[in-house]
C-alpha cells in the first residue's frame, strides 16, 4: 500500500492568472472546508480563470487525493463526505459556467437502491463522487421499483444506471431490474453498474451487469471508462 | 471429556477453557424462524422482544439471547406498507415495498433463483424518521426509561426458567455509534455532524451511554450471565469511521459503561459486537476487557481468520465467522458443509470459540442449507474428533 500524494497538475501556472495560487484550495478540499472552497472558487471566477481550469487545477487535486486515501482506508466515510461537500460547494459555482461554455456533463447517470432495500449511505457517496467527477446524476433514492428506473432512464436519456443492494435478500432485484430493461427494449442503450456489500464480480457477470465497483472510487473509475464506450441511442 | 451442560460449555468457551464440543449459537430473523418453526411443529416462533428460545434450543443453542436495545422491536415487528411506526426512542420506521408484487414480477424473481438458490424475499423494516437533528431537538428530547418493567420483566422469567441449564445473554444493541447514526440522528447527518456539530454528537452519545448503562445495570440485577453490546462500525471492506475517531467517540464511553457493569457484577461477561470488518480496533476491545467478540462477514475486508485467532485468541473468545452473505443463502449443500469444516479448523482449534453464522439467518436461506449447517456443526464440532483432534 503506497501512501497517496497530492498530484499537482503540470503547468497550472500558465493556465491561471499572474500571481495566482491553488494550494489553499487544494488543502481546503482535502480538509473539507466548504466555506473556503466556495469563496476561493468565486475569487477564481472573478479573476477570470476559465471554469474548466478551476475544476481541473483547483478542485480535483484535493478531491482525488482524498478519494485515493478513502480507497486505501487511510481516511473513512466522514472525511470523504466533507471533502465531497467542499468540492460540491465549488462545483456549484462552476457548473452553470461550464454549461454556458457548452461543456456537457460526462454523461447522465441514474442511481438508486433496488426495490425492497432502504440502504442509503453507499449509493449517496457514489452519487456525490460521480457528480464531482462530472456526471449528471439523478438519484432516485432507495426502494426503487424497476419501472421507476426504466421510466427515468427513458425521460433523461440516461447513459448509465447504477443499482445498489445491501442485503442478500435484495440483490435479486439487481437482476430483476436488468431483465426489465431487457424486456422494455432499453438494455442496449445503457451501461448498468451494480454494487453493495454482498455483491461480487461473479454476481455482476451472472446478473448481466456491465460492471461492478468494489468501492466508491472504483465505481467512478469504472463509470469514466465505460462512458467512452458507445451504446445504442434513445429515440 | 464428560458431556457438559450447555451453560458450562458456553461459560468455559468464553473463559477459553477446554470443552467437550464447540458451543453453538444460531439467531434468526422472524421469517426464517417461522419457516423452520413450522417444520419443528413449534407454534410460537417469536423473535425480538417476543423471543421464544424453544426452536433455537432444539437446534442446539447453548445460550439464550434476549434483545432489548433500540433494534429489538423494529426489525421484528409487522409494519404495514406506508405506515410509520415509532419506537420508545421516538425513531420512526417504515417498510420497503416488496409486498404486492405482480405475477410478472414473481416470474422475473423466480429466474434469479438459479443463481442464488431457492429463497423467499421479504420486505425489510427501516428507520425513516430520526428525532434529533439539532440542539433544539435534543433540548426537547426525552430519553426512554431504563427501568421500564416492560423491558425487564421477561428477562427475569427467562433467568428463572432456563438459567440452571443455559447461559443467559441480554443484547443491548444497537448501543452507541450505530444507535446514533442509524436511528437517532440519521447516517449522513451523523457523519457530517461529527465535524460540524461535535458538541451535539457528544451529547447524543452521552445520552445513549447513560441510558444503556442504567438499563444494563438493571438487567445485571436480574442475574444474567452476559451483556452483549452491539455497535456496527465496520463496513464490508473496512471500518466506516477511522479507528482514531472510534477511540475518541466510543472507546472512553464503553470504558465507563463496562466499569459500571463490572461494579454491579464483577463476574459479568461482556460481548462487544460490530458487523463488518472492525479488525483495527480488536486490540482496543482487549484493552476494554471484552470477553467475547464476533468475527463477522468472512468474505470482505480482513478475511484472515487464522491470523486473527492467532493474534487475539489468547486475549478474548471469538464467535461467528461462517459466511451468511453468499455461502449460507446460495451455496450448494456440499459447499456449506465444507464451509463449516473450514470455520471449525480456522477458529475452533485450541478452544475459545463459539460456532455461529456471522449474522442472523435471513429468509433467503434454504432449509436444506440450515440442516446441513447444523449437521456439519455436530460432525466437525467435537473436540478429540476430526478436525479438532
Amino acid at each position: 500500500m503506497s501512501e497517496p500524494v497530492l498530484e499537482i497538475p503540470e503547468g497550472w501556472e500558465e493556465r491561471a492568472v499572474d500571481g495566482w495560487e491553488w494550494a489553499t484550495l487544494w488543502e481546503a478540499v482535502e480538509e473539507g472546508d466548504h466555506g473556503y472552497s466556495h469563496e476561493r472558487v468565486q475569487e477564481a471566477i472573478d479573476a477570470g480563470i476559465d471554469p474548466r481550469v478551476i475544476l481541473d487545477d483547483g478542485l480535483f487535486p484535493g478531491f482525488n487525493l482524498q478519494g485515493d486515501r478513502f480507497s486505501e482506508q487511510i481516511i473513512f466515510i466522514p472525511e470523504m463526505l466533507i471533502t465531497a461537500r467542499a468540492m460540491k460547494a465549488g462545483l456549484a459555482l462552476i457548473r452553470p459556467l461550464l454549461a454556458a461554455n457548452d461543456e456537457k456533463p460526462l454523461g447522465t447517470f441514474v442511481m438508486g437502491t433496488v426495490l425492497g432495500d432502504m440502504h442509503d449511505i453507499g449509493q449517496s457517496i457514489v452519487t456525490i463522487m460521480l457528480e464531482n467527477a462530472g456526471f449528471n446524476v439523478i438519484n432516485l433514492g432507495t426502494d426503487v421499483h424497476p419501472d421507476k428506473f426504466i421510466e427515468t432512464a427513458a425521460e433523461e436519456k440516461a447513459d448509465m444506471i447504477g443499482f445498489s443492494a445491501l442485503l442478500s435478500t435484495t440483490v435479486y432485484y439487481q437482476k430483476v431490474t436488468i431483465d426489465e430493461f431487457e424486456k422494455a427494449g432499453h438494455r442496449d442503450k445503457v451501461h448498468i453498474l451494480i454494487g453493495g456489500a454482498p455483491t461480487t464480480q461473479e454476481w455482476a457477470d451472472e446478473c448481466g451487469a456491465d460492471g461492478w465497483g468494489r468501492d466508491a472510487m472504483e465505481a467512478v473509475k469504472l463509470a469514466r471508462r465505460l462512458i467512452t464506450e458507445q451504446r445504442g441511442a434513445w429515440a | 471429556m464428560k458431556e457438559l451442560s450447555p451453560r458450562e460449555r458456553f461459560t468455559r468457551a468464553i473463559r477459553r477453557e477446554p470443552v467437550d464440543r464447540v458451543p453453538v449459537m444460531y439467531r434468526m430473523k422472524a421469517e426464517a424462524k417461522a419457516k423452520l418453526a413450522r417444520i419443528y411443529g413449534i407454534d410460537d416462533a417469536g423473535t425480538g422482544r417476543k423471543h421464544n428460545p424453544e426452536l433455537e434450543l432444539r437446534l442446539g443453542n447453548d445460550a439464550i439471547i434476549y434483545q432489548i436495545g433500540i433494534n429489538a422491536d423494529f426489525s421484528h415487528r409487522h409494519i404495514e406498507i406506508g405506515e410509520t411506526w415509532h419506537n420508545h426512542f421516538g425513531v420512526g420506521y417504515g417498510k420497503s415495498g416488496l409486498e404486492g408484487r405482480t405475477a410478472e414480477e414473481e416470474v422475473a424473481f423466480a429466474k434469479t433463483q438459479e443463481f442464488w438458490g431457492p429463497a423467499k424475499i421479504v420486505p425489510e423494516n427501516f428507520p425513516n424518521f430520526h428525532p434529533i437533528k439539532s440542539e433544539e431537538d435534543l433540548a426537547n428530547y426525552t430519553w426512554p426509561d431504563p427501568a421500564d418493567p416492560v423491558m425487564l420483566a421477561p428477562i427475569k422469567e427467562l433467568c428463572d426458567k432456563f438459567q440452571d441449564d443455559y447461559f443467559i445473554i441480554v443484547d443491548l444493541s444497537s448501543t452507541l455509534i450505530e444507535a446514533a447514526y442509524a436511528h437517532i440522528v440519521g447516517t449522513q447527518n451523523f457523519f457530517l455532524m461529527t465535524f460540524d456539530k461535535p458538541d451535539l454528537i457528544n451529547k447524543v452519545l452521552d445520552g445513549l451511554i447513560e441510558y444503556y448503562t442504567e438499563l444494563g445495570k438493571n438487567v445485571i440485577a436480574m442475574g444474567v450471565d452476559m451483556i452483549r453490546v452491539g455497535d456496527d462500525v465496520g463496513a464490508q471492506q473496512g471500518m466506516m469511521i477511522s479507528p482514531d475517531q472510534w477511540r475518541e467517540l466510543a472507546k472512553p464511553r464503553f470504558d465507563y459503561m463496562f466499569k459500571e457493569f463490572r461494579k454491579a457484577n464483577s463476574d459479568l461477561y461482556i460481548k462487544l459486537h460490530s458487523c463488518g470488518d472492525y479488525s483495527p480496533i480488536i486490540p482496543d476491545m482487549v484493552e476494554l476487557g471484552v470477553d467475547l467478540s464476533g468475527l463477522m462477514q468472512p468474505v470482505g475486508g480482513n478475511k484472515d481468520q487464522v491470523g486473527i485467532k492467532r493474534k487475539y485468541g489468547n486475549d478474548l473468545a471469538l464467535i461467528g465467522g461462517f459466511d451468511v452473505q453468499n455461502l449460507l443463502p446460495r451455496g450448494q449443500v456440499e459447499a456449506v458443509r465444507n464451509g463449516v469444516l473450514e470455520t471449525m479448523k480456522n477458529l475452533a482449534t485450541g478452544g475459545g470459540y463459539i460456532f455461529s453464522p456471522s449474522h442472523y439467518i435471513l429468509a433467503d436461506v434454504p432449509i436444506q442449507n440450515i440442516y446441513t449447517l447444523i449437521e456439519a456443526q455436530r460432525e466437525f464440532g467435537t473436540y478429540g474428533k476430526y478436525p479438532l483432534n
